[in-house]
């Protein structure tokens, strides 16, 4: 065919509005949304119920330093899922699992470094509150980014919803534990696996399926597809267009 | 075997602007490039013309609702093809699915009889369907679609290295099939 030439378009295709779109940022500039945000979830925590009583003991280091890191390994996370939300832009398989070893190995590296800093295990009488409050507050920190995270997602194509909202999930889990870690001084590693890591596992989750189901919702009732199909086109006797 | 002629990308990137710009016309001119092109990646992927120009249409009709997302400093036919692929990928399931509503409740129904085809492109098509589908889809983007292994490996999420690695595999393993049938000198 002669792409010069005006080829007349199957009846599928015919009807279809052609207002004009601007094309979407690239997915580091889209990321920059999400970044006043992610550092109101990184004081909130703190701001709102105050600061963990061995910060002194923790330093910079640990505290502030660590969270710092870990504000920017979920916002990195954030950014790889608008990469994956264009067509023709997966992530390689690679750069998820380095994203994925790289938030878990220093997740796990400040955990046993601030345990070995500043031991204090949570006590048995008070386990069932704190773990409510932790989960719920890390969950809590991470609904924000994750909204946002899934509209910025939704409105690209994601190809692979589940794996876009996974780590759109992820990223806003790990922003809200960076935070929540700021507040919470127990840093036993029972206490950080099921009350700050077990949440963060558990956005990813959340994200996955809000992914898959607002990719499921688009496709409409047996992949109809919503506010993609062309109005009926109004066709003469001989199968010419009619304005 | 050279790969069909490609539309040309800097002219498919003018026509997305535009289209993106609210162009009818510049859709129908993208229609008249990229059809053959998807047509013919679809045809090789499902083997089966009706189901692969039911499925091209499908593909225009995601493109326009997609259509934000194309980068106009990125190549073209990458992001199409990622399109077609998925609408691929997705018939494929719902037929999955529905052959097993239909095998739990009636008889396999016959297979359909092979279209009649001639010369060497019947016996590549058909050497190619007993090639592993990784491998073979990787041959089909290249040496068919006429993609880069980069741009393959972005399209598929894999390392432009692994690309090239399946590619040859589905190359040599095409070599075998077709020399065994006694076609000499095949080279895919």
């Amino acid at each position: 065919m002669n792409p010069d030439e005006r080829v007349p378009l199957p009846p599928a295709l015919r009807g279809l509005q052609f207002e004009p779109v601007r094309p979407l940022p690239p997915p580091g500039r889209r990321a920059l949304l999400l970044l006043p945000p992610a550092v109101l979830v990184l004081f909130a925590a703190s701001a709102f119920f105050g600061p963990r009583p061995d910060a002194a003991a923790l330093g910079w280091l640990l505290g502030w330093g660590a969270s710092t890191a870990e504000t920017v390994l979920g916002l990195a996370l954030l950014a790889l899922a608008l990469r994956e939300a264009i067509p023709g832009r997966a992530l390689p398989r690679g750069w998820i699992g380095a994203a994925l070893g790289l938030s878990a190995a220093l997740v796990a590296a400040v955990s046993v470094a601030a345990f070995a800093a500043s031991p204090i295990a949570l006590e048995a009488r008070y386990f069932g509150y704190v773990t409510f409050f932790c989960i719920s507050g890390t969950l809590s920190g991470a609904l924000p980014l994750l909204l946002l995270g899934s509209v910025l997602c939704a409105r690209a194509f994601p190809l692979r919803p589940g794996l876009a909202g996974l780590l759109v999930g992820l990223g806003a889990g790990l922003v809200s534990d960076s935070g929540w870690r700021l507040f919470c001084h127990y840093s036993n590693p029972g206490h950080l696996a099921l009350s700050h890591f077990g949440p963060v596992l558990l956005a990813g989750l959340c994200g996955a399926l809000v992914g898959r189901g607002v990719a499921a919702w688009r496709r409409g009732p047996r992949g109809a597809g919503r506010n993609v199909r062309p109005s009926p086109a109004k066709v003469g006797e001989k199968g010419e267009n009619l304005p | 075997m050279g790969s069909p002629a490609q539309p040309n990308d800097e002219l498919l990137r003018r026509l997305m602007v535009e289209y993106q710009g609210g162009s009818e016309a510049a859709f129908e001119r993208l229609y008249a490039a990229l059809a053959p092109t998807l047509l013919r990646y679809l045809t090789y992927s499902t083997r089966e013309p009706a189901r692969a120009s039911d499925l091209t249409q499908e593909t225009f009709l995601q493109m326009h609702r997609a259509r934000r997302t194309y980068d106009p400093g990125r190549p073209v036919l990458p992001w199409a093809l990622a399109i077609a692929r998925n609408i691929f990928l997705m018939d494929q399931r719902k037929r999955r699915r529905r052959i097993q509503w239909d095998l739990l409740e009636t008889d396999p129904p016959a297979p359909a009889p092979a279209p009649h085809e001639e010369g060497l492109l019947r016996d590549v098509e058909g050497a190619l369907a007993q090639v592993p589908e990784a491998h073979r889809e990787a041959w089909v983007l290249h040496h068919v679609s006429g993609l880069s292994f980069q741009e393959i490996a972005d399209l598929l999420g894999a390392s432009a290295g692994s690309v090239r690695i399946r590619s040859s595999r589905a190359a040599a393993r095409l070599r075998e099939i077709l020399q065994a049938a006694g076609i000499g000198g095949a080279r895919p």
